[in-house]
């Protein structure tokens, strides 16, 4: 329910046992080591040790993408709602076995190599067939060049050129001349021209006129329809070894499991050589400096007392608050909003911690605009669902958490609004009894009816939440002893909001002058205590300048701020109406060509995917209109981020996770 | 005015209703569309994120199912009643289908260049692509708050 306190740890340890103690951490998972302070890092003695952290990343790059593909040439066959395997700590310290993985690994990812080498190969083959099929009819060997006395050209022109024509200038330059079609497609004709040597360059000469484009073929000594055999015969041969190639990843699938175990103990390795890069060294000692939340001081004691160590925590002083990691400790309830804080950015070290403030709302607010009972019973089966299958922890744990109370949530407004899937019990009874006289569900207040009240609902709702913000503000500045502020920015308000008030009912509700004229002047004194405060900061012609700024944005942003949660209303509205015009059309067939097997299939149909995109939409917009008003309205009033997360030194893993203690 | 009851009034609902589908689905085309030749590029290079482009590339379609919405509204309004609408209650119902169909056509196209940036995304930060829903959300709204006018005005029409 609040952030949790945290204490500077500062540590100096045998050099030989540090590996020992940094073990020892990660099972106790709750220290977190960060770079020294600047008077360690000026002493001449202290240096960096060696690091092996390298060669552990790019050694976990190897064995992950090894893993991938091993998903990609045999598809793990496992059900999309299973929770990952648990291990024992000690399994995942235990280095056995990592070469040998590291070794299947690699053979693994050679294949895949060759494999897309081989289907390079295998086009460029296909080229040269694709090439040589013109010349399949000529039975010359395609490097042919001539004899002693005659020279021998391959090549192509245009098909829009006439042979004819072509031979006629050839024939003009010599009669030693002779042009063979050897074949033709729409594109080209493809010619074999043999003329005498000594006229070669001549007959370049003319051909040049009629686009001709000699062809070689270097490299191909025998004539077209053996090279296309032969090209033939390596595709075949390629394939082989790709098929063979494949069969040893896929054979390899059966140590699938080694490769995991052994990526997520690297993983951790990888965590315990980056913590100790933190630390400096002398010849025997090293020293390290870290967080830890003050709750678990006694239990790192206990730890630390096994080594020869000596060590100190104390808490932070204010100016190092920046660098002070931040965890929030959460109730159940408070937990869900997690995911909310840590999407948006953590609450600085020594503010207030946002979730139980905001979970209320949050939820409240979401349910308001889903509201619907069918939707809100969805929710609440997949969280649980997923919560019984995937034993999710951390942020998805928050996750399903969130969606539980929203489900909840949104289950409960629906009963007051008297919506189930929309209206669709209402059209189901008039279609079975088309003189019935049931209203549909119960309902408190409906969207569509009473969509004024909800409106005014919302921004009272909206007025309640942002006033929470205001209180939450208050509250801060008067402990940092900032009373002045919180009378001239928040008290000034409030008393603006009262003849506000004052002034509303007297116009609303029982006309009384002299409720009005109390009302105009409890304005008044707010008014000029909120120029007053905006002032006193300021000097001189300032002052002015302050006060007029701070009206406009008083009344701009307020006036903004409350008619933003109109959005409560709108989505409310919107979701109900959406989904009653898929039950209107879902019931249509029936309606017109009676009930039936094939008009119930259709409204099933049209229910059933009409719903979904609905829920889908529903449930995607409902979030992130929640997730502005709290970060956007309600954070703008009081809150202060920018904490750092804290991480600590302990178990972690893509495939298996530690069993918790 | 002749000019208009030449015409009648059951033409111009018919003309609100046909704009408030025809615009908005046109937009949800253009905005699909866009942000399906983003997702395409992604899918010829990684196969494996195209349920994800999908995802980015529907969300400007809702746009077109609103102008249905309101279509369906506004015609199951008037139907049966085409023949004997006047000019004034025409037009009403031409001017309540306005919001759906302007608003729709072209909050679907802005919705679909955030989608398809948002396949950028998918494509270098896939863990972040969620943000890149999110910010096509936030363009969903208008096209949610076109709606509610259309609807609320076709619901305070008396025919």
């Amino acid at each position: 329910m609040a952030i949790l306190k945290m204490k500077r740890l500062r540590l100096m340890i045998a050099r030989s046992q540090k590996d020992e103690l940094l073990r020892a951490l990660i099972r106790l998972g709750c220290v977190q080591f960060s770079e020294p302070e600047d008077e360690l890092l000026s002493v001449e003695s202290l240096r960096r040790a060696e690091s092996d952290t390298l060669s552990l990343k790019s050694d976990h790059a190897v064995l992950l993408r090894a893993v991938e593909l091993l998903g990609k040439y045999a598809p793990e066959k496992k059900g999309m709602l299973s929770a990952p395997e648990e291990v024992d700590g000690e399994t995942l310290l235990d280095s056995a076995g990592l070469s040998e993985a590291l070794t299947l690994a690699g053979e693994i990812i050679a294949a895949d190599e060759r494999i897309r080498r081989i289907g390079s190969e295998e086009s460029r083959e296909r080229a040269v067939i694709e090439s040589l099929v013109p010349w399949l009819n000529l039975d010359l060997p395609l490097d042919v060049d001539g004899t002693e006395r005659s020279s021998v050209m391959l090549g192509s022109v245009p098909a829009k050129i006439p042979l004819d024509k072509l031979r006629e200038a050839l024939e003009s330059v010599t009669e030693e001349s002779e042009l063979f079609e050897v074949s033709a497609d729409k594109k080209a004709s493809y010619v074999m021209i043999v003329c005498a040597k000594e006229f070669l360059g001549e007959i370049q000469e003319a051909l040049r006129a009629f686009d001709f484009t000699a062809q070689s073929f270097a490299g191909l000594s025998s004539s077209a329809k053996q090279c296309t055999a032969q090209c033939n015969a390596a595709l075949e041969r390629l394939a082989r070894e790709k098929a063979a190639c494949e069969a040893s990843i896929v054979e390899k699938a059966a140590r699938r499991d080694e490769l995991k175990l052994a990526a997520d103990r690297l993983e951790n390795s990888l965590a315990m050589s980056e913590a100790a890069d933190l630390a400096l060294s002398t010849e025997d000692v090293a020293v390290m400096q870290g967080w830890v939340p003050a709750e678990k001081e006694a239990a790192l004691e206990d730890v630390l007392s096994r080594y020869d160590c000596a060590w100190e925590c104390e808490d932070p002083p204010e100016e190092d608050y920046p660098e002070v990691p931040v965890s929030l400790k959460n109730n159940k309830l408070t937990n869900a909003l997690n995911m909310v804080t840590e999407m948006y950015s953590l609450p600085a070290y020594g503010t207030v911690d946002p979730n139980p403030l905001m979970a209320p709302f949050f939820i409240l607010f979401f349910g308001l605009m889903m509201a619907d009972i069918g939707y809100g019973l969805i929710m609440i089966a997949a969280a649980i669902v997923a919560m019984k299958k995937l034993k999710p922890r951390g942020s998805s744990l928050a996750f399903c958490q969130l969606l539980l109370y929203g489900g909840i949530a949104t289950a409960a407004m629906g009963v007051l609004t008297g919506s189930f899937f929309s209206d669709v019990l209402y059209r189901l009874v008039h279609l079975i009894n088309p003189d019935s006289t049931w209203p549909g569900l119960w309902h408190l207040f409906s969207p569509e009816t009473d969509s004024n009240l909800v409106l005014y609902g919302s921004l009272v709702l909206g007025m309640l939440h942002l006033n929470t913000g205001m209180v939450v503000s208050a509250v801060q500045k008067v402990k940092n002893g900032d009373k002045a502020g919180a009378l001239f920015e928040e008290g000034s308000l409030w008393i603006i909001l009262v003849g506000g008030l004052l002034l509303a009912t007297d116009m609303l509700l029982v006309k009384n002058s002299a409720l009005h004229y109390a009302g105009l002047a409890v304005l008044a004194v707010g008014v000029v205590m909120l120029l007053f405060g905006a002032g006193r900061n300021a000097k001189g012609f300032g002052k002015v300048t302050a006060a007029f700024g701070c009206i406009y944005n008083t009344a701009t942003g307020w006036f903004g701020d409350v008619l933003s949660y109109s959005r409560i209303m709108a989505l409310m509205l919107a979701g109900g109406v959406v989904g009653k015009v898929f039950n209107t059309v879902a019931v249509m067939p029936a309606e017109s060509s009676g009930v039936n097997v094939l008009t119930m299939l259709v409204f099933v149909i049209i229910f059933v995917l009409g719903h979904a995109i609905n829920f889908a939409l529903n449930i995607l917009g409902c979030y992130v209109h929640d997730l502005r008003l709290q970060c956007l309205e309600f954070f703008g009033k009081f809150y202060s981020d920018g904490g750092k997360p804290f991480r600590p030194l302990k178990f972690g893993g893509k495939y298996v996770r530690a069993k918790e203690t | 005015m002749s000019f208009l009851e030449s015409f009648g009034g059951g033409a111009l609902a018919l003309l609100g209703a046909a704009l408030a589908a025809a615009l908005a689905c046109v937009g949800s085309a253009k905005g699909t569309g866009i942000a399906g030749e983003a997702g395409a590029g992604l899918v010829s290079e990684e196969p494996g994120k195209s349920g994800k482009a999908l995802i980015l590339q529907v969300i400007p379609g809702t746009q077109g199912l609103y102008g249905f919405v309101i279509f369906f509204v506004a015609f199951s309004k008037v139907s049966g009643l085409i023949g004997s609408l006047t000019v004034q209650q025409g037009l009403q119902i031409l001017s309540a289908c306005l919001p759906i169909g302007i608003g729709g056509l072209l909050s679907a196209i802005a919705q679909g260049k955030v989608a398809a940036a948002s396949i950028n995304i998918l494509a270098k930060k896939p863990d972040d692509w969620t943000k890149g829903m999110i910010m096509c959300v936030i363009v969903e709204f208008y096209a949610i708050l076109c709606l509610l006018a259309s609807f609320l005005m076709l619901g305070a029409i008396a025919l």
